[in-house]
């Protein structure tokens, strides 16, 4: 399903298809983003980090296209253009282990071209203290805690205020504290820019993002508000003290009793909807095996 | 520093902490050194013109001199002044620079560009000293098990050194920042040109005093020069195609494979067909067209190889 948006599109892809092998990672993706937040939701597989690449001009797409902030990244010149407004935070960020934060941040602002050496460093600092890393700056990185990295990272992406934030799984790996502190981040990175965030924690869309992407198999099943993705589990989420075995999906909560969505029995002690209900039965509509 | 730079008493109280506070704030106990800054010095660094690495002494002296920061602000306009103060919260964050980037600033190349080539891991001591190792050790078998016209196994093994270190100066296989740098505004291939160069200009270096350690061979010791720089510009060749670790290594196979068939067809004691007048004149001809079709791809390194790309589907998607 595809929830027509009414906002300005920052970012408007239309067919957007990747194989590997026989496989296509990417089939037939179309969506749009506009400014604020955007969480890209999919169990492991669904070609989250695939999409995110795509949009992050790091790889080409077989098929379709896509514009973002107005640029074409297909020539050239519209992918510089694009790069220079771009912030993107890979998965897995590598750092070179022996730089300092500072000096980690600073050899990315050489790649995004920031030449002028005060200029540079001015920039460093701001951005260091952005994700308020200033304390820490000199410190080597292999020093730092996977939280401080994350935010390291998060602080290369920042450098040269990007428009459009391109952010892969920020929060994974990261204990609770830490990704509580993560999302304050990113919520103010999110003022006046696109972000787009994949995760596949239901609680990071529903505490950060306006809008939300499901992506399933390479494709897209909803493109909508949290609010209308948990809707979509409205009448459809009962309780029960065992597991139905009618339920699509069913799992023992800390009452005791079993929380299950699915289509409900007659007279079945409905429950209040959440996203990840909405989310569940998105996956399950489509028949993937993360929502059983 | 000028000549009016003067030698003096210590006067002054710098020292760093990473608490944030601007660099007036934070002038500790320790003295920046028996001398000053001179007249003309400090003018410069007033009007933000003093250049690394320069730049950093006018930058640790100021920091801990009191009477070198007052001169300074008697000279300077309130705003300019306040412009230096930023300038020089920002210097004081700044890293120092390692040995091989310190290096390369005094030599004349720009702060960034000295950053980008310390960033590459080829570059750091352990490779070089694994490279310098593996080259004397060829050297001196090849010193030890002489044969008459030239040293086969040490021509054979010093072509290979220069490709692998270019190989891994650029590529997911070594560099952390990869993916990063893909989708950075600088362009892939100017990344790797710098690169190469830098990873050359060392491995042919080291290659070139590991020959000094064969004078007997005369200018036949030197004849790995051509089928490094063919080897080398033909991996880089194919890197946009094979990915970086493919291309490199289906290369270095090659090399390995040719000679081994040279070895087992050749006739008499001299060397290697590679190691003639005529190889010579093939690896030039090789290493011009592999250039040649290097400039013609050089868009090709805009975007993440296929080897990254085909390992991530299994791991990250």
């Amino acid at each position: 399903m595809t929830v027509t948006s009414t906002g300005t599109a920052t970012v408007s892809a239309s067919g957007l298809t990747l194989r590997y092998g026989g496989t296509a990672v990417l089939d037939d993706v179309s969506l749009r983003l506009q400014e604020g937040i955007t969480g890209l939701l999919g169990p492991n597989g669904a070609g989250k980090t695939t999409l995110l690449r795509v949009l992050a001009t790091a790889v080409p797409a077989d098929r379709g296209a896509f514009t973002a902030l107005g640029h074409d990244p297909g020539t050239a010149a519209g992918r510089l253009t694009l790069r220079r407004a771009l912030g993107y935070l890979p998965q897995n960020p590598g750092f070179h282990p022996d730089f300092t934060a500072f000096a980690f941040v600073d050899y990315v602002a050489i790649l995004k071209e920031l030449t002028d050496r005060a200029a540079r460093h001015r920039e460093v600092r701001r951005v260091l203290e952005e994700v308020d890393l200033a304390d820490v700056r000199g410190k080597r990185i292999k020093r730092l805690s996977g939280g401080m990295r994350q935010r390291v990272a998060l602080a290369a992406a920042l450098v040269g205020d990007p428009r459009l934030l391109v952010l892969d799984e920020p929060t994974a790996g990261l204990d609770p504290e830490q990704r509580m502190r993560f999302r304050d981040l990113v919520t103010r990175a999110g003022q006046g820019r696109t972000v787009l965030l994949s995760t596949h924690q239901t609680e990071d869309v529903a505490m950060l993002c306006h809008r939300v992407i499901v992506l399933a198999r390479g494709r897209v099943r909803f493109e909508g508000t949290p609010a209308e993705l948990t809707a979509r589990a409205a009448g459809r989420v009962w309780s029960s003290p065992e597991r139905d075995p009618g339920a699509r999906a069913g799992w023992r909560t800390a009452t005791g009793a079993f929380r299950n969505v699915g289509d409900p029995p007659e007279g079945a002690d409905l429950l209040e909807p959440t996203l990840e209900d909405g989310y569940l039965l998105t996956l399950d509509d489509t028949g993937t095996e993360a929502a059983r | 520093m000028n000549d009016d730079t003067h030698a003096h008493g210590d006067t002054g109280r710098g020292a760093r902490d990473d608490t944030g506070r601007g660099a007036r704030d934070r002038i500790g106990p320790r003295g920046a050194g028996a001398w000053h800054l001179g007249e003309g010095d400090l003018r410069a660094y007033e009007r933000g013109e003093l250049t690394p690495p320069l730049l950093w002494s006018a930058d640790a002296h100021l920091a801990g001199c009191a009477e070198c920061r007052s001169r300074l602000a008697a000279l300077a306009d309130p705003v300019a002044l306040d412009a230096a103060w930023e300038r020089l919260d920002a210097e004081l964050d700044a890293p120092r620079p390692g040995l091989l980037e310190g290096l390369l600033v005094r030599l004349g190349m720009a702060d960034h560009t000295a950053r980008l080539l310390a960033a590459t891991p080829v570059l750091r001591r352990s490779w070089l000293l694994a490279v310098t190792a593996v080259l004397v050790m060829s050297a001196a078998a090849a010193d030890t098990l002489r044969t008459p016209d030239s040293p086969t196994l040490f021509l054979a093994l010093a072509p290979l050194l220069p490709l692998a270190g270019v190989a891994l100066a650029y590529g997911p296989a070594l560099d952390p920042t990869y993916e990063m740098a893909v989708v950075a505004p600088m362009h892939g291939f100017r990344l790797v040109l710098l690169r190469t160069v830098a990873v050359l200009a060392v491995g042919l270096g080291v290659n070139g005093l590991a020959t000094l350690a064969l004078p007997g061979y005369g200018l036949a010791a030197l004849a790995w020069l051509l089928p490094a720089l063919a080897l080398t510009a033909t991996g880089l060749a194919l890197m946009p195609r094979l990915g970086p670790v493919l291309a490199p290594a289906l290369t270095g196979g090659g090399w390995v494979v040719f000679l081994m068939v040279t070895v087992t067809t050749r006739h008499g004691d001299g060397p290697l067909p590679p190691f003639t007048a005529a190889g010579q004149g093939t690896a030039a001809a090789v290493a011009a067209l592999a250039t040649g079709l290097l400039f013609l791809l050089r868009n090709r390194f805009d975007s993440v190889a296929p080897a990254f790309t085909h390992h991530s589907h299994g791991s990250t998607l």
